[in-house]
């Protein structure tokens, strides 16, 4: 039982040529093999020792005089253990050697061999709890380091919540999004930024009650003083090692940058558009105005053809009052001729057609403002809740007089179709890229054969998603450019025609909505474009709302 | 055919006969001989039935467009002065205006007394039409 476990280094320090060396050596080697034992006669060369190598016990002679002293004031505070080894029983030199910091005094005597080992291996396995939990203690202080400065210096905003929603943790990036310092912030509610909104529309509230993980979503915080912050988030439970869950961690940033580069790019993107639209709009509008134009001109016109009759005929109520039968029989006469001069019966009968007519013109152009309010209606911030049949249908009567002169459109909707979630003005803009592509199409292909091309719109629902399908009988897209046409700038149109960003945005305002656009073309037959809209609920993620009565 | 008229005749083509009324009621004392035509194919049928001295097309219409059917009235009848109406003249590709010889492109809404103006000057200096 007295013999080392495992390898122990010790340093005996002796005065020279006394013995004493071999009696404690031989002491010491009851410890078996396990003991590498060093002997030394100086303190510098013990000290040197300690120095080099991991020692676990020093023992020292009193024959070194003050170099036990030395030794003893050197590994006092962080050394290993020193026992110190006295040649007479004497309460003084024990006391002296404690004072100095001695772990232990041990006297030569009938008993040291039996004494020695023992006293040492308890030093040693003393030293060893102390410099194994020293290490545990120190490991744990740089884990907690190492992740302070992970947290600290991560370029995202994160925080740490328990499982009541109160602040733990919280990064400098974190701060300047909630606004405040994170002695100011921790201990705090995170419901604080959320005021007036319901637990079900916080991510990290229904991270804590469901365990849901969230990435990637966005969503809006209030600060302390009114401002509102878009941020993105993500966030997920903390679980500890038994499985409970202790809080939730979120990383947001803030996205009132993104929104604005965002918003500016979508801005660029529905110029574009419009630009295409214009000219369709235009045309549709100046039919109108151009026949009313004309006729206000010659209805002038003919009102002053009237005026001359009607000059006349006042004329004559003059002649009548002077009762000269033959003036005003010469002056009916006059009438009549002035009336058949300017064509009188005509101007009259053409005057209530022209105003007809007219009437029809602005019937139609008020009706032409009345869907291009249809349509730019609804440009919010934030998701709606939806009927993409409605947006498909004013987007399709404001692109409809562009091409109506070419295309025959069939409108198959589903009418029975959930409304959903989403961004009404930016579905509108990708439906009208993809029917202003599809006419686009079809203008390439007419003139090759074919007088007119067919658009069909479709609407339905397929499980928990709506789905709307444009599918044209224009040129088509070749196999090779098909896996290209959503890439950013990538287009087939003539310079000018098109910015080639029109898909890409399409792709990117459909993913936004966590739906998928897809494209599908057999060259010089038909192509189709679907967009796959989820039903989810007002913050993106995949659980479904509340039913109506209340149960989830 | 009225080899003898002294009206010079004027083909206006457009799929909206509103326009087409509307021209008509504005060119009413211009003097001309005025046939409307409402689609580019009735259009060619009266150009390849009788002289006219100018037409004067809509660019938007169905199954053809008012520059294609200008052109094969060219084809049809070479002396015919080519004029353009349209609602929107940045559709039209210009280089394709020389080539197919039109005089002059009209914006809707047009201006009347322009109006006048262009046909009669497209249509009065014709020595070698006969009269």
């Amino acid at each position: 039982m007295m013999q080392a476990d495992a390898e122990v280094r010790i340093v005996v320090v002796t005065p020279v040529g006394t013995g004493a060396d071999c009696d404690i050596v031989a002491a010491l080697e009851r410890l078996g093999p396990e003991a590498v034992i060093s002997v030394t006669h100086d303190a510098a060369a013990c000290l040197a020792c300690c120095r080099d190598a991991d020692i676990d016990l020093v023992v020292a002679h009193e024959g070194v005089g003050d170099g036990r002293v030395q030794i003893l004031d050197a590994l006092r505070s962080s050394g290993p253990p020193v026992i110190a080894v006295n040649e007479k029983a004497s309460e003084s030199a024990a006391l002296q050697a404690f004072v100095r910091g001695a772990s232990d005094c041990v006297t030569i005597g009938p008993e040291f061999a039996d004494v020695m080992p023992v006293v040492a291996l308890e030093q040693i396995h003393r030293w060893r709890r102390l410099t194994e939990r020293g290490i545990a203690e120190r490991r744990i202080q740089d884990l907690q380091h190492y992740n302070d400065n992970i947290i600290q210096n991560l370029n995202s905003a994160l925080l740490v919540v328990d499982n009541t929603g109160t602040i733990t943790t919280c990064n400098p990036p974190a701060e300047e999004i909630l606004g405040g310092s994170e002695s100011a912030l921790s201990g705090r509610s995170l419901w604080d930024w959320f005021a007036g909104v319901d637990a079900s529309e916080i991510h990290v509230a229904r991270t804590l009650a469901t365990g849901e993980r969230f990435k990637g979503s966005e969503s809006m915080l209030t600060r302390a003083d009114g401002t509102e912050v878009p941020i993105g988030i993500s966030c997920a439970p903390i679980i500890d090692t038994t499985g409970s869950r202790l809080g939730a961690v979120a990383v947001f940033s803030d996205l009132t940058e993104i929104k604005q580069l965002h918003r500016q790019f979508l801005q660029t993107e529905k110029m574009a558009s419009i630009g295409q639209l214009a000219a369709g709009v235009a045309h549709e509008i100046n039919n109108p105005m151009g026949f009313i134009h004309a006729n206000l001109f010659q209805m002038a016109e003919y009102l002053v053809d009237i005026r001359k009759v009607v000059d006349e005929v006042e004329a004559l109520v003059e002649t009548v009052a002077g009762g000269d039968l033959d003036a005003i029989r010469a002056h009916t006469d006059r009438l009549s001729a002035r009336a058949r001069e300017v064509e009188l019966d005509f101007v009259l009968s053409d005057f209530a057609k022209a105003i007809r007519e007219s009437q029809e013109g602005s019937e139609r152009i008020r009706h032409i403002v009345a869907d291009l309010r249809d349509f730019s209606h609804h440009d919010t911030e934030s998701r709606v809740l939806s009927d993409v049949n409605v947006c498909l249908d004013s987007t399709a009567n404001i692109v409809w007089p562009m091409m109506k002169h070419l295309v025959v459109l069939d409108r198959q909707y589903d009418r029975d179709l959930s409304e959903i979630w989403c961004y009404p003005m930016q579905l509108k803009q990708v439906f009208m890229n993809l029917l202003v592509n599809a006419y686009q199409a079809i203008e390439e292909r007419v003139g090759e054969g074919p007088r007119t091309g067919n658009i069909w719109l479709k609407t339905e629902e397929r499980g928990r998603c709506v789905v709307v399908s444009v599918t044209d009988t224009g040129v088509g897209i070749t196999p090779e450019n098909l896996p290209r046409i959503f890439d950013p700038f990538f287009t087939t149109k003539k310079v000018g025609a098109g910015t080639g960003l029109g898909l890409s945005t399409c792709f990117n305002i459909v993913e936004r909505h966590g739906g998928k656009l897809t494209a599908e073309s057999i060259p010089g037959e038909r192509t189709t474009f679907v967009v796959t809209l989820p039903r989810h609920d007002s913050l993106g993620g995949a659980p479904p709302r509340p039913n109506p009565d209340g149960r989830s | 055919m009225t080899a003898g008229s002294s009206r010079p005749a004027l083909l206006v083509v457009d799929d909206e006969e509103r326009i087409l009324s509307a021209l008509r009621r504005a060119l009413r004392k211009e003097g001309y001989e005025i046939v409307a035509a409402d689609t580019p194919q009735t259009a060619l049928q009266w150009l390849s039935r009788r002289h006219f001295d100018a037409v004067l097309s809509d660019h938007k219409m169905p199954g053809m467009t008012g520059l294609q059917l200008l052109s094969q009235a060219r084809e049809l009848q070479p002396g015919v002065a080519l004029l353009l109406i349209t609602g929107w003249t940045e559709e039209i590709p210009r280089d394709q205006l020389t080539r197919v010889g039109v005089a002059a492109l009209i914006t809707k809404p047009w201006d009347d007394a322009r109006l006048k103006a262009t046909l009669r000057h497209c249509m009065a200096p014709r020595p070698a039409a006969p009269a």
